[in-house]
Formats: C-alpha cells, structure tokens, sequence
C-alpha cells in the first residue's frame, strides 16, 4: 500500500501538481490515522494533505482511481456453479463447434476467469500501451486491447453460442441465466483492462519525469521556445509573480516617503517618554495604474502571453490594468481578465484573435485606440506598448503616439527584438524611440522579469 | 478530542452545523495531526461559521484574528503596554528613589537599576494580541484566522513561523511556547493567491455551495418555520440562480436571509410577484437583479418552460480587488 501511496504522489507530480516531501509524510501520517478501510476517507485524507490548489482537484479526482481502483481485478462468476450435469454436457458440446482462441475466449467468460498479468502485459504491449503519455488516452488504449483480444468476433461466437444451446434444448430459464452471468463477466473483463491501461498510463507519466525549466530556459528567446518549452515557461511564470509580488510589496512597507503619521509615531514613542525619536511615516501606496497595447501577431503571441499573465498575477501591485490588444485593428480585452483566470483569460484571448501575416497595422490601432479608448489613459497612466513595431510599412501615426504621451504619466515600449535590429526593414521603432520615456528589450523571460520589476517599482 | 468521523459530525450538528464528509473528515485530521485547515471557497459558505461550531462543539474558546490589508504584528500578536510601563515607574519613583539612595557613583546606580528591569519587560506588561493569546491560554483553545488573504505577503510569512512550531520569540522576554496546540483554522476568499509555504503548512478543504439536498437540510434546521415545500422550491431558485453568470452568487447566509424574510412576509407560494420583491435579500448588484428579472421572465428560474439545462458556473475565478 505504502508503495502505491508512493507511485501515486510520482503521479501527481508527473501530472504537474507541486507536492513537497513534508506534505507526502502528511500523508502518510494522515493515512495512518484513518485507516484505508474506507475509500472516500482515504481519498479525502490524501486530498486534504497533498493538493492545496482548486485547479489541481480534477487532476486528483482522475488518478485517484487510476491508483486505487481496486487491488483484486473485479469478481467473475462462474457458470458452472448452477448447472446440472446435464446442462454442463450440453454447453460442453456446443463449445466444442467453436475452435482456437474463440473457444479459449468462451470457455474464459463461462468459467469467470480473470486476465492474468501477463495477459494483460502482453495486450499491452500488443498496442503499444508503453508509449501512451496522456490519461485521456487511456479508454482508447482500452478498447485497442480488446479489440486485440477478438472481443467483436466473441460477441458473434456467442450468439451463435446461444442459438446452438437453444437448439439442443436447453431450458429458457437456465439460458437467460448463463446470457446474464456471461454479460456480467464480459463487463468485468472490460474493467479490468480499462483499469489495467490506466494505472500503465499513469505509471508511463511517472516514470517520464518532469523536465525542469533550467536557468537557460529563462534566457531562450521567445522566438526559439518549442511548444513543450512554452508550457514549461508557463509553469514558471506564476512562481516567479510570486517573487515578484513580495519583493514589491516589501519595497512598499520600507519606502520612507510620504506624510508624517501623528498617530503611528505617538504611539512608537511612548516607550521614550514622548520624545520623538522614532518617527511614522503614513505609507504611500502609490500602485501604478496601467494601460497595456499588446502586439498579438504571430511574431509576438509567446512575449504578448507572458506579459499578460505577469501583470495580472500581479493585479494586487496595481492599482488598475486595462489591457488592449492589436493586429490590424485595437480591441479591448480587459473583459476576459475581469471575469476568468489569468491563464485561461490569456488563452481565451489568443484564440479569439487568430494569428494573420503581413497584416499588422499599429497606426490604425493607434487611430481606433484614441477613438474609443483614450478614457482609459489620464495623467496617472503608464501606457506600456508590447510590440516590434514592425508596421508593414503603414503610416506610424506619430502624431497619435504624441498625443497619447501628453495625456499619460509616461510610455514604455517593450520591444522583443535586440536594439541592432530596430528601424531595420519595416521597423518603425527608431520613429517611436524619442517618443517613449523608456524602451526595453524584452526577448526573453529574465528581460521581462527585470521589465515589470523596474516597471512597478518605480 | 474528537474520537471519530461520526463523533465530529454529531457534534457539530449539535452547533447546528451541517458538516459534510469532507469537512468531518478534514477537521478529524486536523486535530489528530496538530495542523492548521485551510478553508477556501466562495463568500458565504461557512466558512467562518465552521470555525465557530469547531469551538462551540469542543467548548474550547474561539480566538478569532480578522485579517485586513496593512495588519502587522502589533495588533496580531502582542504590544508592550507602554502607558501602564510609564504609570508604574512614576508610582514606583520613592520605592525606586530607596533601592538607589545608598548607590556610590552613576554606574552603580546603573546595575542596581538594571537588576529590578525585569520587573517592566514581563508579561506583566505584555497586551497580548489573538495570535498571542491562542498560545498562552490555559485552556485549549480555537484560532480562527479570518481571511487570510487580505494581509500582505509578509505578515503571511510571519504567521509561518506561530503555525509551525507554536512558539513565539518576544525579544525582551525570550521564546514564549504553546502551553496547548490550539486548532487553527485559516479561511480564505481567493482574492489572491497564498503563498506555497503557507498552504503546504495547512491540510486543504475546499468549501463549495452545497448541493440541493445538503442546502435544504440547512435551511430546515435554521428556518425551521418555512413550509417544507416552499422551502425546497426556495433553495431550487437559488441553485438555478447560482447557475446564471451573475456578479455575485448568492451564498448560504443569504438563501437563509431570503427564507427568514419569506417567513416574515408569509409567503405561501414562490410566485413572481413575491420573488421579484424579495430578490434584493438574494443579490446584491443592480445589474445581477436585472439578470435575474429577465430570467424570471421567460421562465427559466421558476422552473416552468425551461428545457433548458442549467449552464455550469465558471470556476472560481480571482478576481481583481479593484
């Protein structure tokens, strides 16, 4: 049992769920003190002690069973329990018109008698279970391996099974019965290997390990990130918000600035007699409000999606984020923030705007934006431009930029590309430069980290 | 001490507290194991309210810290009294004046003085604050740490140190130990994320809204005056109102407010009329009671003419706090 409490938290971390060793020994302990009698409290002992993010219970509640299904395969009957000798005899001969493995497979459901282990190893092997690396495939993989243990042709065999038995005379009562028994015993083979693929399945994810996001991944450019790196990075993201968010609110509480605290500082003094030697300020919050104008064209979507997710995982360090989005044209997509998670918000938002070619046109964009949505820059405001400003030689709309800078606290461009390649080609980036109070390259996620932070601390 | 699942749950259903499975079983674990809960889920749950049943149903006292954004450890943990410290050393100048009278030069003065500071840096003077007090009370005692999620990071790493080991450091006095492991139940509304260290110190319960049947038993134990009928076709509304994508969901405590004021307003039937007076005990932004008056209106909360299946609520989501 300890083993498969082990192999389940392997699982789990396989799975993406962050589990630290204090909290498996919690488990044990827990496990140990309810007993694993009875299996909705040892699923909730586990539960309590090892998952502590609501996202993570689905992941849970689907290896649960994969783990503990049931130790002993699922009870088969057997029909010769409740035969006469002379029923026995009828069903022995009308077996014998069948020949080779459909009659191994029959006499298998007559008698209830479960796939052994290596059975059921070597279907596994058959279809190639080893490679399967995903817990949604587990059902499909099932009924691969009793496909591959001939169970259609069986299913055939056994009306012709049932026709025969009926012809030699067999009572009605007694053959409705054994139908029964025989659907019974197929269900449960059927659970067997379903159960058998998925607890594989699980242990396949185990083995595989999760690949650590090295200290290179945080330098790779976003334009060299493989699909797997991407999802590594996006993992690592919310731990580094994390990081990010203490370090910034520590930076507050120290910050000496501000207006005297008549209160706090009585208060501080009286250990000296009311002589002011220790003295309060009133803390300034003073939580940047922000405007975001992403770039979401091809060339931008993994920079565009980190920077989402940063800033509003850092939501409480703001004091407001509204958050713009552009191709051809500006939308608006602080709704999808407002009402789901970060991660899937991001994702919502990518889908909804498909990536296009050669169509970016960040002078239109800035045109509807001073339209529709220059209410959302006021002289609190940093507007931050997330872009390559890469413009398909469309008119760069200066002018417009200009006016936006008037109106706001500052602009700060956030360009993923290295500073030799801007006003190269169809850049406008050199135009915009002595627009913008600040210009970062951001090509990766360790500029990005140092962006926001300077960003949010200043 | 609880002695089993079962025990737990009658218990608290004697506080008048509806425990689930989980909750039972979560808060068995708990005290068996010595480590703190901490509860999430939406607004209004009973959360809060487990906590108090927790404590009313050991007869332990419940010592209760509310969290808010700028708390520190001077108002959670302790403060020296420095009025009372001043009082005693003005009442105490003759008795002082006596034990310096015969000192020969300044630097005696000053050891003799030193030897009496005991006297101001004891607990004496010490004004214990909740976290403080949940470790040095002579009996057992419940801490419930109510919305955890309002306080900055910080005071959150400053609690990891009062729930791991139970031991306070108050430098004038030395380390102060829990005379008693107190249960500690830490609640939050999942306006932002925790920190990792803090949610692997704690066993996890995520607090849902109950189901229909679950919901109902409560409504019939705290309103125990509302017809049974119309109290299952109260409690059927709000789980179809909860399936609406509305501002705010209308928790427990507010389907209980609604039953109180249909008891008051003797209802006999849910129809429209009385639902739309009474909708405003349920919800609470205008916009959310536009909602619902439109969905009233063609028919899909009351339940009549509507084939259509209730939509799944979004899972929780974080919402910004401003």
């Amino acid at each position: 049992m300890e083993q498969r409490i082990v192999d389940f938290i392997a699982g789990l971390r396989a799975a993406g769920v962050r589990i630290s060793i204090a909290e498996s020994a919690d488990a044990f302990r827990a496990v140990e003190t309810l007993g694993v009698q009875d299996r909705d409290r040892f699923r909730i002992a586990l539960r309590s002690t090892l998952i502590k993010e609501p996202q993570d219970v689905p992941t849970f509640e689907q290896l649960f069973p994969l783990y503990f299904g049931a130790d002993a395969p699922p009870a088969m009957l057997n029909s010769a329990d409740d035969l006469s000798p002379e029923e026995m005899r009828m069903l022995a001969e009308a077996i014998r018109q069948f020949t080779g493995r459909l009659r191994e497979m029959l006499q298998r459901l007559l008698q209830g008698k479960p796939l052994s282990q290596e059975e059921l190893d070597q279907l596994g092997q058959l279809v190639g279970l080893r490679q399967a690396d995903h817990p949604a495939l587990s059902r499909w993989m099932a009924q691969r391996m009793l496909r591959a243990l001939g169970m259609p042709e069986v299913q055939e065999a056994l009306q012709e099974l049932w026709q025969l038995l009926n012809q030699m005379g067999m009572n009605r009562q007694t053959l409705e019965r054994l139908q029964g028994l025989v659907q019974a015993n197929m269900d449960a083979l059927q659970e067997q290997v379903e159960r058998f693929a998925g607890a594989s399945i699980a242990r396949n994810l185990a083995d595989e390990g999760r690949p650590q996001a090295g200290p290179d991944l945080m330098h790779r450019p976003f334009r060299y990130l493989s699909d797997a790196e991407a999802e590594e990075l996006r993992k690592q993201i919310r731990r580094l918000a994390a990081l990010l968010r203490s370090r910034l609110a520590l930076r507050h509480k120290r910050g000496k600035t501000g207006k005297l605290d008549a209160k706090a500082t009585l208060r501080a003094n009286q250990r000296f007699g009311g002589v002011p030697l220790d003295i309060r300020f009133k803390q300034r919050h003073l939580k940047p409000k922000l405007a975001l104008i992403c770039d979401v064209s091809t060339s931008m979507r993994h920079c565009a999606e980190f920077m989402l997710t940063l800033i509003y995982e850092l939501q409480d360090q703001v004091g407001r984020a509204r958050s713009f989005a552009f191709i051809a044209d500006m939308e608006e997509i602080s709704q999808a923030f407002a009402e789901l998670p970060t991660q899937r918000a991001v994702e919502e938002v990518l889908t909804r705007l498909p990536p296009g070619y050669y169509n970016t046109d960040l002078g239109n964009s800035l045109a509807t934006f001073s339209r529709r949505y220059m209410d959302a820059v006021d002289h609190r405001t940093t507007v931050i431009v997330l872009g390559d400003a890469r413009n398909n030689y469309n008119n760069p709309r200066l002018d417009l930029l200009q006016e936006i800078k008037r109106r706001s606290r500052r602009i700060i461009w956030l360009n993923p590309e290295p500073p030799a390649m801007w006003g190269s080609g169809d850049s406008d980036m050199l135009s915009y430069l002595p627009l913008v109070d600040a210009a970062f390259e951001v090509g990766n996620l360790a500029q990005l980290t140092v962006a926001v932070d300077r960003l949010l601390s200043s | 001490m609880f002695q089993s699942i079962e025990h737990v749950k009658q218990a608290l259903a004697e506080q008048q507290y509806i425990a689930s499975d989980e909750i039972a079983t979560v808060l068995f674990l708990a005290e068996k194991l010595g480590k703190p809960i901490l509860a999430e889920g939406p607004a209004g749950v009973g959360k809060t309210e487990l906590g108090k049943a927790w404590a009313a149903a050991t007869r332990q006292e419940l010592i209760r810290l509310q969290c808010y954004e700028g708390l520190d450890e001077t108002k959670a943990l302790y403060e020296w009294e420095y009025a009372k410290q001043m009082l005693y050393t003005q009442l105490l100048r003759d008795k002082l004046a006596e034990v310096l009278a015969d000192a020969r030069n300044l630097s005696e003065a000053a050891d003799r003085l030193a030897q009496e500071e005991d006297v101001f840096f004891s607990e004496r003077f010490l004004l214990p604050r909740p976290l403080l007090r949940a470790i040095r009370t002579e009996t057992p005692s419940i801490l419930l740490i109510d919305e955890i999620d309002r306080t900055d990071p910080e005071f959150e790493a400053f609690l990891l140190e009062v729930l791991s080991d139970f031991q306070v450091s108050v430098p004038e006095l030395g380390t102060l130990r829990a005379r008693h492991t107190p249960g500690v139940l830490l609640t939050s509304n999942n306006t932002r994320e925790l920190s990792e260290a803090l949610k692997r110190r704690c066993l996890y319960l995520f607090i849902d809204y109950p189901t229909v049947e679950a919901e109902l038993r409560i409504v019939r134990l705290k309103v125990p005056d509302l017809a049974p009928k119309l109290a299952r076709q109260a409690v059927e509304l709000v789980h179809r109102l909860r399936s609406l994508e509305l501002k705010k969901h209308p928790s427990i405590s507010e389907t209980l407010d609604w039953a109180k004021a249909l008891v008051m307003l003797n209802a006999n039937s849910l129809d429209r009329q009385t639902v739309e007076n009474t909708l405003s005990v349920l919800l609470k932004h205008e916009a959310d009671i536009l909602r619902a008056r439109r969905a009233l209106e063609t028919g899909r909360l009351t339940g009549d003419g509507g084939d259509e299946p209730p939509r799944p609520r979004p899972g929780m989501p974080y919402r910004p706090l401003n």
